[in-house]
């Protein structure tokens, strides 16, 4: 199985701020990988600097076997993601949002986004002003989705979802998984990361560190968020 | 890059059809009543030439008030200067930065489009945008002429529309420039910006030792009342405009690839 993922020495700092230092992770094709650790320890810092929203100082990125600098638009062709926030332009209409990702990306998703608004019964008619969080995430899920990508990159996505639409979502990523795709989840549900991930790393103060196992019980799971 | 330029394009079309209308009609209104007001002209015009510098400042002293050249520049002229230079800076200013306000960013930018693209692609739709605006104040300005029944000085008219066009994408640059360093909506400093060129105008016009520095300012060689009563332009006023232009976009393309967007 090859890399999909493979950061190494990652280092990156907000002015004398420190966001990530010396971070190196690899996750293997095929991976749901749990990405876990307390707020501002440097996890979406890591996922935006992936991303190519933040210029790192030190260290480097391959994405898909490619550099996520100079390669950003081929890695973003075959990357599905989905932000914890979940917005759009308010004003669009939630058909147009999903048909504007696909336009972009220059292929032609109806049906895959026709199979997964139904799976997630999301209302294409309506504005994106007129969603609810958890209404805006499905849109949000159906966008990183609709174009099969080979890596999904969730950054708590399953916030103001509610339990049926999180277990449809689940279900999805292991049926993308089964034909091949890799999935990073940041997360701070537990049972997330027991019932679906592979493997987990853990991010603290910046740094990050692998685990042997996703299999976490609660208590060394909430020992992970103190000081 | 063409579907975030169409897109970019209807997002804005809200606010285009609003302030071309606003100025555009409020222009022909303008032109309208030059009737109602052409017998009380004769004497307005004289005391408006007789008034030192603040007639020269104006155009007064070379251009009538009383033709419909000469009010048409005075009165459409300030209403169009303004209103355009307030909806291109208005425009530009928050083109970039609405992105990273608005959080729709990290949508935007993790479609398979690289950064220059996008500023490419927002760069051209604001240039769009101030053409059709042009256009549709035109129109206006060439109906308020036929209702009239009076001749339009179609060379004047022309070079006017075209210089303010020029001073709106000057602008537009400029902003567009402070958009690409900004996360935040900085209308405000849009407006102040129309705001101080407009007075840095004003002043270099009335003030006689701050006359050889008034082509730095974008209203210097758009002046109405300048090109109605058919004065020379300066090139040098229409060389600093396309320098900042050109400027003003380069360093939106170069700024916005280089840093960090925000959440």
């Amino acid at each position: 199985m090859t890399n999909v993922i493979e950061i190494s020495h990652l280092t990156k700092y907000y002015g004398k701020h420190r966001g990530v230092e010396d971070v190196s992770l690899t996750v293997r094709e095929g991976d749901i990988f749990g990405f876990i650790g307390p707020n501002g320890a440097g996890k979406s810092t890591t996922i935006r600097s992936m991303l190519g929203f933040l210029k790192f100082q030190q260290g480097s990125i391959r994405l898909l076997g490619m550099d996520s600098v100079k390669d950003r638009e081929e890695i973003l062709q075959n990357v599905g993601y989905m932000p914890s926030e979940a917005w759009f332009y308010p004003t669009m209409k939630v058909k147009d949002v999903i048909r504007y990702a696909a336009d972009v990306r220059g292929k032609d998703c109806r049906a895959e986004a026709e199979k997964l608004c139904e799976k997630l019964k999301v209302d294409t008619e309506k504005k994106i002003r007129e969603l609810s969080l958890g209404n805006r995430k499905k849109v949000s899920i159906v966008c990183a989705m609709q174009h099969k990508p080979r890596l999904f990159i969730f950054d708590e996505p399953t916030g103001g979802l509610d339990p049926l639409m999180q277990k449809h979502f689940f279900e999805l990523i292991e049926a993308y998984v089964k034909e091949g795709a890799t999935c990073l989840l940041s997360t701070h549900v537990l049972s997330e990361v027991n019932k679906y991930c592979r493997h987990a790393a853990i991010m603290r103060e910046g740094q990050l560190t692998m685990l042997e196992s996703a299999d976490i019980d609660d208590e060394t799971f909430l020992h992970f968020y103190e000081e | 890059m063409k579907h975030i330029y169409f897109r970019e394009m209807r997002l804005n079309a809200k606010n285009l059809i609003i302030w071309s209308l606003s100025v555009g009609i409020l222009g022909m209104i303008c032109i309208l009543l030059y009737s109602s007001m052409q017998g009380d002209m004769e004497e307005m015009a004289d005391a408006f030439s007789n008034m030192g510098m603040f007639s020269d400042a104006f155009g007064m002293s070379t251009l009538s008030i009383a033709t419909i050249g000469g009010f048409f520049a005075t009165e459409v002229g300030t209403v169009h200067g303004l209103g355009s230079a307030m909806f291109a800076s208005i425009l530009a200013i928050t083109m970039l930065s609405k992105e990273e306000e608005g959080h729709s960013g990290e949508f935007l930018l993790t479609l398979p489009v690289s950064r220059g693209k996008v500023v490419i692609a927002k760069g051209l739709c604001i240039l769009s945008d101030l053409v059709l605006f042009t256009v549709v104040c035109a129109l206006f300005y060439i109906l308020g002429f036929v209702l009239l029944g009076e001749d339009l000085p179609a060379k004047e008219f022309v070079t006017f529309m075209g210089m303010q066009l020029l001073m709106n994408a000057e602008l537009a640059g400029i902003c567009y420039g402070i958009s690409a360093l900004s996360w935040k909506n900085r209308m405000g400093l849009g407006l102040g910006l129309v705001l101080f060129f407009y007075i840095y105008d004003l002043m270099g016009r009335i003030v006689p030792d701050a006359k050889p520095y008034l082509y730095l300012g974008p209203y210097s060689y758009a002046n109405a009342s300048q090109i109605f009563a058919g004065e020379a332009m300066e090139g040098k006023g229409i060389a600093v405009a396309c320098l900042l232009l050109f400027c003003g976009f380069a360093f939106a393309f170069w700024e916005y690839r280089r840093r960090d967007l925000a959440a």
